[in-house]
């Protein structure tokens, strides 16, 4: 039987108008013996509420919470509060604060002993020298010494601790966290901690709850840090996972700050020059890819088209970018090529969101990097790698990916198949932030990664890994990066959409002329976009950076963001890359895969975005068959058996995916 | 380096000695001069006013009252020690009799909801009726003067005691409750380990307001209850024997009592609650 157990947990409070506000619902947890949990979540989103619950200080609306099997009714000892504001009594001294919890709960104890227990529990929190003092002449982090050692002496089952650590300097914060630490595990004290401190949170915990913002709040995600004990402070930051759980946690903070934001900002539809909207928030990431976007709007092609109101949101990972697409608090956004299909199939927790594209932004710009101890190896080929995989069968060997519907990672897989090599049984490929591949890299914690600039360039500038392939040895001219919107959206607003293509159309151009590289380059390195260095971020002519670890004169950044052929949205493309998902498993391929397509492709769209610029020559050219560099053609007549030719792949779902009617939202 | 450190000294010395100056100026040497002013006023008003001692008059008229407070010629004749004594002795009796009273039935009702909503009302309608009025009633019910002042005393004083405490008792931090909850606290250890030092400062104030009114409260008793010693009855006596000055010395005088107890109840105060009391 579960230690704690928390079901289905509601608090409801009565508001002083009458109404009533939901604080949390739907909570169901359970806690292990000896396990150490974490409520993360922001201010006010009922964190504390639910901690003074197992308490027994506050009893829910609805549901149970149980300890070992007995439901809790009342507060007692053996569920200790170390409080947020320390709760000393002002009038006793710290030994006699201490004394009193002591004396009370360990009545069967001797005199002796009891007194025995009050000194060890001071020491042990270092306050000796101010045992005799009232809680008044204390500083703020004394006081919560005090507390912690009132708690801990009572010795009870669980311990529970609302933001301990909050008002105490850095040093006295580790320290106790460390004695914390140390205690729980010498004792197997069960604890559930409530912090704002993403660091504390994983140096403490063994799971970390994040908690959704209120009202309603739910458990938003549930994190298992395994990172083994006994922990020191200073080596958990160094151990493989800490970064990727210090990153979830924090997008998690930063989705649910992001959510309040669009709760609390009356989202108004300015309508203007004929467009149905013209403040529209768009989403990027920063890459080298996002070049249009950004152009587009530094250089003024979206003023240029009336879309007035552009305001560019930075994501640090796609998947804030599939978050805000699908919450609908962004109206457009940079998608890897995959990512339209991917969500309008139902890759975002099996429920499909149609989500169209109507203009290809950016091709190839991607590479397969590895780290340099693999050049050190002599690793150069792909049956090198394969032969040296085969010659350490032991070690699982990481590869970075930055989204599961991303191209870097459908064509990573698709290169690891050709060669032999299965991406799901002899490597495994791991999702992680662009923008923390290098790190990862040089840690240690990844072999390898299939990235988007200018990260590929980064590692290889920076000496740290060398490129193995590059897309254009894959498949040159794949779509890397496509502009997305959702489908209902792209109905509401139909003017606009046609309006923002043609922006972007421009500005993909822009991009593409020699002669604006260094001004693009420029723009790009801003703090506000991608935030570093020009000199690793190269849009097409990256010759003067290829001399790698191995210089074989790879050519580093190839974008092509525009050419007659470039920036039309294609069917076969989206098909293929609908079936290499499908290949690895991690969707499955639609029944009704042409309907899919005549979904997400919107050639209309940018048919009518081409003729209006002038560019009518774009609109009639039509792909024939995708042929990559293993030489396999691939066309869009006869997928299944496509994937039924294939010898590596994972087993291949069907089904038939059930998508709305396609409809505008309504006003 | 020697000089150097001479001359911050006797800066910091000539600074005390400032400070001190200006302490005495303050302190002493206005309200000095203010009452001197006071009193020579007084005495310009009094030559035209002839129903109206001035302040020389006065010390000339009550000159045996003042050097003699301990004289007891038996009755209601006694020195002005004996008198104040008198009503002391009677605030000291109806004034305990509030605190404890006024503590107990403070907590029980801060304690409880229900009994401090029933209750609050009629206590905040009679707390506002003066002292005065309830002589009358006491007097009737109790028939005698004595209990019938140490009632009037009672009653002036018990309410500011009571309602303080009540709201000290409900004012204790949720912090505190949530400890005692916590550990489980018996309801002994609660009442003397939590409640009562938290709800400590507001009984003090309510024991300070209530001395000042208990002291009122007697005065306005004894001056209708005739024959009996104290101040108040005094003061009554003299103005039937037309003695005005001495009413004057006996109003002097419980002012000072007046301004005695208030002291001493701060003094308690700082005394019980170091650094408690917020002035």
């Amino acid at each position: 039987m579960a230690f704690v157990t928390i079901e289905n947990l509601e608090r409801t409070f009565d508001l002083n108008d009458g109404g009533q506000y939901i604080a949390l619902k739907g909570i169901d947890l359970t806690i292990e013996e000896g396990e150490f949990i974490s409520l993360i979540g922001h201010s006010g989103c009922g964190k504390s509420t639910l901690l003074n619950m197992v308490a027994g200080l506050d009893l829910p609306t609805d549901g149970i919470v149980m300890l070992q099997g007995e439901q809790i009714l009342r507060p007692g000892p053996d569920r200790m509060v170390v409080f947020q504001n320390y709760s000393l009594l002002p009038w006793m001294t710290v030994r006699e604060n201490i004394r009193l919890a002591v004396k009370n709960v360990m009545g069967h104890l001797s005199k002796a002993e009891q007194e025995e227990i009050i000194e060890h529990h001071i020491n042990l929190v270092g306050l000796s020298h101010a045992a005799d003092k009232p809680p008044d002449q204390l500083s703020g982090g004394m006081k919560q010494r005090v507390a912690i050692a009132r708690a801990l002496a009572i010795r009870p089952k669980l311990l529970l601790l609302d933001e301990p650590f909050g008002a105490l300097d850095a040093l006295t914060r580790g320290n106790l966290q460390e004695q914390l630490m140390k205690i729980c595990e010498e004792n197997k004290v069960t604890a559930i901690m409530v912090t704002h401190d993403v660091d504390e949170a994983i140096l403490l915990s063994d799971r970390i709850v994040m908690l959704t913002n209120g009202p309603e709040s739910k458990i938003g995600q549930l994190m298992k840090v395994d990172i083994p004990r006994p922990r020191k402070r200073m080596e958990v930051i160094n151990h493989p996972n800490y970064y990727s759980y210090r990153s979830e946690i924090i997008y998690f903070l930063n989705q649910q700050k992001q959510i309040k934001k669009i709760r609390s900002r009356k989202q108004t539809v300015v309508a203007k020059h004929g467009l149905e909207k013209v403040n529209l928030d768009i989403g990027f990431l920063p890459l080298t890819a996002s070049a249009p976007i950004i152009i587009a709007k530094e250089k003024g092609f979206f003023t240029h088209h009336g879309l007035d109101e552009v305001n560019l949101v930075r994501e640090s990972a796609w998947r804030g970018i599939q978050d805000g697409i699908a919450g609908g608090y962004l109206d457009a956004a940079l998608m890897p090529s995959g990512m339209p299909v991917w969500m309008t199939v139902g890759g975002m927790d099996g429920k499909p969101i149609p989500v169209a594209t109507a203009l290809t932004l950016t091709r190839n710009g991607n590479a397969i990097a590895l780290d340099k101890r693999f050049a050190d190896q002599g690793i150069r080929t792909l049956s090198d790698l394969k032969k040296f995989l085969r010659e350490t069968p032991d070690k699982k060997h990481i590869f970075g990916v930055a989204h599961p519907a991303s191209s870097h990672n459908l064509l990573l897989r698709y290169w690891l198949a050709s060669g032999g090599i299965d991406p799901d049984h002899d490597v495994e490929v791991m999702s992680l932030p662009p923008a923390q591949m290098v790190a990862n890299l040089q840690s240690g914690t990844i072999d390898g990664y299939s990235i988007g600039e200018p990260w590929a360039t980064r590692a290889v500038v920076e000496g740290i890994g060398y490129e193995i392939a590059t897309d254009i040895e894959v498949w040159d001219g794949h779509p890397g990066k496509v502009l997305g919107v959702r489908e209902d959206w792209a109905l509401t607003y139909p003017n606009t959409h046609v309006a923002l293509v043609k922006a972007l159309l421009e500005a993909c151009k822009y991009c593409a002329d020699p002669a604006n590289h260094n001004e693009v380059r420029e723009i790009l390195s801003q703090a506000e976009y991608l935030s570093m260095d020009h000199e690793y971020i190269y849009l097409s002519d990256a010759q003067q950076a290829t001399c790698g670890i191995t210089k074989d004169n790879r050519q580093l950044s190839h974008h092509v963001f525009f050419d007659n052929t470039a920036n039309r949205p294609s069917r076969t493309e989206n098909l293929w890359l609908l079936a290499q998902m499908a290949r690895w498993g991690d969707v499955a391929f639609p029944r009704n895969w042409v309907e899919v397509l005549e979904r997400v492709c919107k050639v209309s769209v940018f048919s009518i975005a081409a003729r209006e610029l002038g560019m009518s020559e774009m609109t009639t050219y039509s792909r024939g068959a995708i042929e990559l560099f293993d030489g396999i053609k691939f066309t869009a007549d006869d997928p299944i058996s496509y994937l039924n030719s294939l010898n590596i792949k994972h087993d291949i779902y069907m089904a038939d995916v059930m998508l709305d009617v396609p409809k505008p939202r309504a006003a | 380096m020697a000089v150097a450190q001479k001359r911050p000294a006797t800066t910091s010395k000539f600074t005390i000695d400032d400070k001190l100056k200006a302490r005495i100026i303050d302190d002493y040497i206005t309200p000095f001069v203010t009452l001197l002013i006071l009193l020579s006023i007084w005495q310009v008003f009094s030559l035209f006013n002839q129903n109206l001692p001035g302040p020389i008059r006065v010390v000339q008229d009550t000159w045996k009252l003042i050097l003699y407070p301990f004289y007891d010629k038996g009755g209601t004749d006694k020195g002005l020690f004996w008198q104040i004594f008198a009503s002391l002795q009677r605030v000291l009796i109806g004034y305990s009799l509030a605190a404890v009273v006024g503590i107990s039935v403070g907590v029980l009702i801060g304690l409880n909801r229900r009994v401090y909503k029933g209750l609050d009302p009629i206590f905040q309608i009679l707390r506002t009726v003066p002292p005065l009025a309830w002589v009358p009633i006491a007097l009737a019910a109790l028939q005698q003067n004595q209990p019938a002042a140490l009632f009037v005393i009672f009653i002036t004083a018990v309410w500011p005691i009571l309602i303080n405490t009540a709201v000290g008792v409900k004012q204790i931090p949720q912090d505190y409750t949530n400890v005692a909850q916590v550990l489980q606290l018996p309801r002994s250890e609660f009442f003397f380990k939590i409640l009562f030092p938290s709800a400590l400062p507001y009984i003090f104030t309510g024991l300070r307001i209530a001395i000042g009114l208990a002291w009122l409260a007697i005065i306005a008793a004894e001056i209708v209850m005739s024959g009996i010693v104290g101040i108040g009855f005094f003061i009554w006596n003299a103005y039937q024997n037309g003695q005005v000055s001495e009413i004057i010395l006996a109003l002097v005088y419980i002012g000072l009592v007046g301004w005695g107890l208030d002291k001493l109840m701060d003094w308690l105060q700082h005394k019980i609650l170091p650094g408690q009391v917020k002035d």
